[in-house]
């Protein structure tokens, strides 16, 4: 089969297998995306592990007591500069379909000190919250990742409460800039 | 990237997800060389990257966008 004919599940084992690989050891991508301040609220852990697109928590209008939903939460540095943002009565869920995600952000959010965030293993296709349940959904380089991304918009709108918003870091490209060759290679999937 | 859409389909996706008020914040462009800073991209499609990409699109083989919309 043609990679770029393969199946949604295939495309998912793909990225998953991608990331489960990654042994987040540099500080780069954090040290390009965010700022001395906010790196400084970031325990080394979530810094080393970075992987996103952009800094959409810096937009992000997150309100102290809000209920935040980051979704592919990675290491958790998003998680934690949100969480920090919504303060002690708010709550962030830090959601990935990789259990060692999870691990990593959990620890990162226990060096910040923080006590209110929750990790929740998942699909982004299928989030496990009740509808209008969400005021804030973050993300980072995450969307671009699903073959169903119309489903995890469709997601998004459902948990989110009216008037909660959305506000994501993703790639976009223009597909006439970019040969076959590289946009069907495997590593293009996860990348 | 190979899943990335172009940045008015997102956008068009976002609207019919039922969202409105659609703000693209921020566009930043994303070279090879931003590329190579992922472990995500290894040395096998770099080199392909470097290899058949025009010159002149290597600077900005994608757009890393922030967007904000509201339920």
């Amino acid at each position: 089969m043609s990679r770029d004919l393969m199946r949604s599940d295939e495309i998912k084992a793909f990225v998953r297998d991608a990331y489960r690989a990654v042994n987040g050891s540099t500080t780069r991508v954090a040290e390009r995306l965010y700022s001395a301040e906010e790196l400084a609220l970031v325990p080394e852990s979530a810094r080393t592990g970075a992987l996103g697109l952009g800094n959409h928590v810096r937009f992000a209008r997150i309100e102290p007591g809000a209920t935040v939903l980051d979704l592919g939460c990675g290491s958790g540095i998003d998680t934690i500069l949100a969480a920090h943002r919504a303060g002690p009565t708010g709550r962030v869920f830090a959601l990935d379909f990789l259990p060692e995600m999870l691990e990593r952000t959990a620890q990162a959010v226990g060096e910040a000190g923080l006590g209110n965030v929750e990790t929740v293993e998942a699909e982004i296709e299928q989030l496990p919250f009740a509808d209008a349940s969400v005021d804030v959904v973050i993300s980072n380089g995450v969307v671009n990742l699903s073959p169903r991304k119309a489903r995890v918009l469709a997601e998004c709108a459902r948990v989110l409460r009216p008037g909660g918003e959305l506000c994501v870091s993703d790639l976009t490209i223009d597909e006439d800039d970019l040969p076959p060759e590289v946009l069907t290679h495997p590593a293009a999937w996860a990348g | 990237m190979a899943g990335a859409l172009a940045e008015r389909d997102f956008v068009a996706k976002l609207e019919r997800a039922g969202f409105g008020e659609v703000q693209v914040l921020e566009r930043e462009p994303v070279s090879i060389d931003d590329c190579a800073l992922y472990p995500l991209f290894n040395d096998e499609i770099l080199t392909l990257m470097r290899t058949l990409i025009a010159p002149e699109k290597q600077p900005a083989v994608g757009i890393a966008i922030v967007v904000r919309a509201r339920r």
